[in-house]
């Protein structure tokens, strides 16, 4: 199956990908990563993120370019299970009668034979699986009564049993509680280490640079990409984001003649709430009567 | 009294209305599973009427009516698939469209070529009269579909509940989709027979309804539904005698008594279990803060935190 020594690749080259309704989604759209990296792909809703993962998963088929996995078609690295999904919570139905160990049981379908049986080394991948996530005591529970992280922790178990090389992971920290999230980051750090190829869809910018090493930033076409320092820039963030982003700069400079010490916040669609020098919150984030202490710059 | 109840068993048209009842009902049952899960009811009420036509055109052209009907259905199914690409219809609206078009077609076939097959037939079904070639056909139809889910339930489950991943695993899901039309088409084909094609939705929807309100589990749910559909369809078609009723009407109405039982009775998914929830979690909101009763919380989310 998925044996180690190959060196792993995914290289998306000159990806033009266009609807039947003659929406353009992707236009000319070029990267690669390499073994061993997690790699956030960021952009705004709409942005084609969702496609691109398609496209790399061969559920859609480019109109231009190629996309090749270990030098080789997406359909070849299908049928040898390299690359596993990890999907959003919406797009999955929550009453399905099946329970968490059938879930995670889905991902051994793809190495098993034609009648799906499993054997006990099945069996035994499904059960480290569940244990590396923290759920092997949850394993008989109905998939509709976990919460929203342990949900999002159970398809993650589902791909690390399908042994896929290359995880696609769509929006993981959605509706996701803090220590859940801190697991995921764990582990795909360690999945890191194993060499995998981790692209995760993300509008989550402040935890980016905590677990990514590399960015893609898409809108409908790849803008930039690279090792995450030099990419995630507010240059190439006003780029991917345009109006949507929001820019909050903090003074912190102590005295008025000491280097000057300012703060940049960045944020998409969430709001943050911010409080003035008098402790009362500040519409829309606008400094008014205790003067610019904040600046919303709208761009 | 054990004598009289022994009667129909008399009667060899009898034992082979049971019969094949209990079988089309244990196949259709075991469809009925992925049918309701996927979502696909009306659907299954839209392929049972457009099989019509094929049996029509079959019977006119003296083919077996089986091999008609299935293209028939399959033709439908592939026009709708179509027609909701194509336009900025909904789903529904499409399915509507393109049934009625393919049942009334038949219904004038069948009206303009008087043949061997009447309308009555086709639509409220005969068991009792069933031919023995006939019964041939039903039986290698249930046959196969049931030896097909068999082999290939496992990957018809993974493709309802998440095709992304099903394609992840390198399934075939294009194939999947068509395979489900294909046993969706074939079994409406063998239960018009048993009930009529008015009633096909029925075998196809009510087992699968049933036994998803009394289970968490995929397995045991098929195991429900078609031991359900086996019961109705042998306990129906016995009924039938003493009833001097329809078959299809007493299979059918059987199936709903039960559904109606899981609906109110079901241990967990029950209207009762829910109530007696309700009243727990309003008994316990009531003693932790009486001012700020929290009222009723929706019975299936009760557990998740």
């Amino acid at each position: 199956m998925s044996d180690a020594s190959t060196p792993l690749s995914i290289e998306v080259t000159d990806v033009t990908v266009a609807y039947t309704n003659g929406n353009v989604a992707l236009r000319d759209t070029t990267f690669s990563l390499h073994s061993g990296t997690v790699c956030a792909l960021v952009g705004v809703n709409g942005s084609g993120k969702s496609t691109l993962f398609k496209v790399i998963m061969g559920f859609l088929k480019p109109a231009k370019g190629t996309v090749r996995i270990g030098g080789r078609p997406v359909k070849e690295a299908q049928k040898r299970n390299l690359v596993a999904y990890v999907p959003q919570s919406e797009e999955v139905d929550w009453t399905f009668p099946v329970s968490v160990w059938d879930v995670v049981m889905m991902g051994r379908y793809g190495s098993m034979n034609f009648l799906r049986i499993p054997r006990e080394e099945d069996r035994r991948i499904v059960r480290e699986s569940l244990e590396r996530v923290g759920m092997s005591e949850y394993k008989d529970r109905q998939i509709g009564e976990l919460s929203g992280g342990q949900k999002k922790r159970v398809f993650l178990a589902r791909a690390l049993a399908q042994r896929g090389r290359i995880m696609l992971l769509d929006e993981p920290f959605t509706g996701v509680d803090v220590k859940t999230e801190t697991a995921i980051i764990d582990l795909l750090e360690e999945l890191r280490e194993d060499g995998h190829i981790i692209l995760v869809s993300t509008h989550n910018l402040g935890s980016v640079p905590e677990f990514c090493d590399r960015v893609v930033l898409v809108n409908r076409t790849v803008l930039a990409s690279g090792p995450t320092a030099q990419i995630f820039t507010e240059e190439n963030l006003a780029k991917a984001f345009g109006g949507v982003l929001r820019h909050f700069k903090f003074d912190h400079t102590d005295l008025p003649g000491s280097a000057r010490n300012e703060v940049l916040l960045l944020s998409d669609d969430e709001r943050p709430l911010l409080l003035g020098q008098d402790g009362a919150p500040k519409r829309s984030g606008v400094g008014t009567k205790t003067g610019p202490l904040v600046e919303d710059s709208r761009k | 009294m054990m004598e009289s109840l022994l009667v129909p068993f008399q009667y060899e048209y009898m034992v082979k209305a049971i019969l094949l009842s209990g079988l089309i009902g244990a196949v259709c049952a075991f469809l009925s599973c992925f049918i309701t899960l996927k979502g696909w009811s009306l659907m299954g009420d839209a392929l049972s009427h457009a099989i019509v036509p094929g049996v029509a055109v079959a019977s006119i052209l003296g083919l077996p009516f089986s091999l008609g009907a299935f293209v028939a259905g399959l033709l439908a199914a592939v026009g709708m698939g179509w027609v909701k690409h194509r336009s900025r219809l909904r789903e529904d609206a499409v399915i509507g469209v393109v049934f009625t078009t393919w049942f009334a077609l038949g219904v004038l076939l069948l009206s303009v070529f008087p043949s061997s097959i009447n309308l009555r037939t086709i639509i409220f079904g005969n068991i009792l009269g069933i031919s023995d070639q006939d019964i041939i056909q039903v039986i290698c139809i249930a046959g196969l579909s049931l030896g097909v889910l068999l082999v290939k339930w496992r990957d018809l489950l993974v493709y309802c509940f998440d095709a992304s991943h099903a394609r992840s695993l390198g399934m075939n899901t294009t194939f999947l989709h068509f395979l489900l039309l294909a046993l969706l088409s074939a079994t409406a084909v063998a239960a018009m027979q048993t009930v009529g094609a008015v009633l096909v939705v029925a075998m196809l929807v009510t087992p699968g309804a049933t036994a998803y309100l009394l289970t968490d589990r995929f397995g045991r749910m098929i195991l429900l539904a078609t031991g359900m559909g086996l019961f109705c369809g042998i306990a129906g078609a016995y009924a039938s005698y003493f009833l001097d009723g329809s078959t299809g009407g007493c299979i059918v109405v059987l199936q709903t008594v039960l559904f109606l039982l899981a609906l109110v009775l079901a241990p967990k998914h029950g209207l009762l279990a829910a109530r007696t929830r309700r009243r727990e979690a309003r008994a316990v909101a009531g003693a932790l803060a009486p001012s700020t009763a929290k009222g009723s919380q929706p019975p299936s989310s009760s557990i998740s935190a």
